[in-house]
């Protein structure tokens, strides 16, 4: 197996189910799995056409048609796409029909899609689905995801998909925090406050069309496909909590470069208490 | 509230379809109303769960199809699309009259009914009168066990436990599950339980079955165990439904008016009243 790093790329909202144009985070995303690209083609993981495996869960949305229509309108030309439903196994309409995990680890790009991330959590368990995407993540295949598709990645996530908002406990790939949509509802904002002062871990609040690359546990960089996207560090302090704002990658105007972006480390030290 | 806090164990109502119903026999209205019969009250409020089938439109389309001009307050309610509702999950749920659960994929049902808490506000509006009914993975969900193709072939999965025994579906029409079930009631693996074909409903009153009802002619039940290590296998006598002195009452609503009375009848005479 080529050395591949863990990589996650965390969607605050955005990519092809959100965005018209929402191909900047997805080629962002699908750039990342240039490396298996151009690498040793007789490596598991590497299709033999050498275009990217990428493969859609649309399970957060219980598997929605119109979803999974738009995934493949969107990936189908440039990459060799699939996706698994957890609720047609029985009719052989599942996508897949062999086995979940030695499909899923011959990809180079799991994308999970959006909706409600205790439903998807739950039948991702009932599967052995979270078991699976942990050995895929440890193999370098790189998984993302908007809204649902990012909270889970995290160990604990701020959900606010029905009622009272609440936390949800995660995958915990990522050893923080989540809150997506940052900018979409006026309260999500001192709501993820009031958690993360009142002991939930500190972790990363993204707005739409804002995304976080992690490689390993560490964050290697944000990226937007808005000029204006934005995404912060919240942290529990002293006075409640603190809130910095992270350098952004607006991919519309310049490609990404790897040295100008020192991540979370730099963040960190530059970080004023407010 | 308070009339429906507690119902006597022996009367709670839980009605298991081997198929059929509005998604299965969509010009066959006979299991469902039925269901609607079950009902202590004129007008219940029904709630349809899709959980199994991860919230189909097609499913809830079907359920809205049936049920929107019958003596009922129809709704549904999806653990996918929860964003549109603003009531709690317990305040959806705990009002109900019946709880119709739609077929699917049984591990996902349970899976999602878990991590919603909705499995323990299920039992909780059993407790309290609400009669709970469901087809396949629907009807499974509330014995000790039956056999699913949630992960495409056939295997032996638990189920929520309110009823004992186990239960298989479609024994007619996926000929592939029955021999599964007998296999893992044979070894032990599963309690002994029922079969029951596409078309037949069978009625649990407290934890015992108390009839079974069929929606065609034909379709059939038997009760299976396993006795030091053979199948005792027994035919279950099944009623077919709009045939009878009850088919020739005339209008329909005159038909589930009679119904019901001779139900609220027979709990009176059962409790001793």
């Amino acid at each position: 197996m080529p050395n591949r790093a863990p990589q996650i790329v965390a969607l605050g909202g955005g990519g092809f189910s959100m965005e018209k144009d929402g191909s900047l985070l997805d080629d962002y995303v699908l750039s990342l799995t240039g490396a298996c690209r151009f690498g040793n083609a007789s490596e598991a993981g590497v299709s033999p056409s050498g275009r990217p495996r990428v493969c859609f869960l649309p399970t957060a949305s219980g598997d929605a048609d119109h979803y999974v229509v738009r995934f493949y309108r969107r990936f189908s030309p440039d990459c060799d796409a699939s996706h698994v439903s957890l609720f047609r196994r029985d009719q052989g309409t599942g996508g897949v029909e062999d086995d979940l995990a030695s499909h899923l680890l011959a990809q180079d790009l799991i994308y999970v899609g959006g909706g409600n991330v205790l439903s998807m959590l739950g039948a991702w368990r009932a599967h052995g689905l979270d078991a699976i995407l942990r050995r895929a993540w440890r193999r370098g295949i790189v998984l993302c995801g908007p809204s649902a598709g990012s909270l889970c990645w995290f160990e604990q996530a701020l959900s606010a998909f029905h009622g009272a908002p609440r936390v949800v406990r995660g995958l915990g790939f990522l050893p923080y925090s989540n809150c997506v949509h940052y900018d979409a509802e006026p309260a999500r904002r001192a709501e993820y406050h009031r958690f993360v002062a009142d002991g939930m871990r500190a972790g990363f609040a993204v707005e739409d069309g804002v995304a976080l690359h992690f490689r390993g546990t560490q964050l290697e960089r944000a990226v937007s496909s808005r000029p204006d996207g934005r995404a912060f560090l919240v942290e529990p302090c002293q006075q409640g909590v603190r809130e910095t704002r992270l350098e952004v990658t607006h991919l519309g105007s310049e490609m990404p470069d790897v040295d100008a972006y020192a991540g979370l480390e730099r963040a960190k030290r530059e970080a004023v208490p407010a | 509230m308070n009339e429906r806090s507690i119902v006597d164990p022996r009367e709670r109502l839980i009605f298991a379809m081997g198929g059929g119903g509005f998604t299965m026999e969509p010009a066959n209205p006979l299991l469902d109303d039925f269901v609607l019969s079950l009902a202590d009250t004129r007008e219940p409020r029904i709630l349809f769960l899709p959980t199994a089938s991860g919230d189909t439109t097609s499913q809830i389309n079907a359920f809205k199809a049936r049920f929107a001009e019958r003596a009922c307050i129809p709704e549904h309610l999806s653990l996918f699309h929860l964003r549109d509702s603003t009531r709690s999950l317990a305040d959806t749920v705990l009002i109900q009259d019946i709880i119709y659960v739609g077929g699917g994929s049984m591990r996902n049902l349970l899976a999602l009914w878990r991590a919603h808490g909705l499995d323990s506000l299920l039992v909780q509006a059993w407790q309290s009168g609400t009669v709970l009914a469901g087809l396949s993975a629907g009807a499974m969900c509330w014995l000790q066990g039956g056999v699913t193709r949630s992960s495409g072939p056939p295997e032996a999965i638990a189920g929520l436990g309110i009823l004992e025994g186990s239960l298989t579906v479609h024994a007619d029409g996926e000929p592939e599950r029955l021999p599964m079930w007998l296999a893992r009631v044979r070894d032990g693996t599963l309690p002994g339980g029922w079969a029951l074909d596409d078309g037949v409903g069978l009625l649990f009153r407290g934890e015992h079955p108390d009839r079974a009802v069929s929606s065609r002619p034909g379709a059939g039940a038997q009760r299976v165990d396993a006795i030091e290590g053979e199948l005792v296998r027994k035919r279950v006598d099944v009623e077919l439904l709009g045939e009878g002195p009850r088919a020739a009452l005339g209008g329909f609503d005159e038909a589930v008016e009679e119904l019901r009375r001779v139900h609220r009848m027979r709990r009176g005479s059962s409790r001793g009243r």
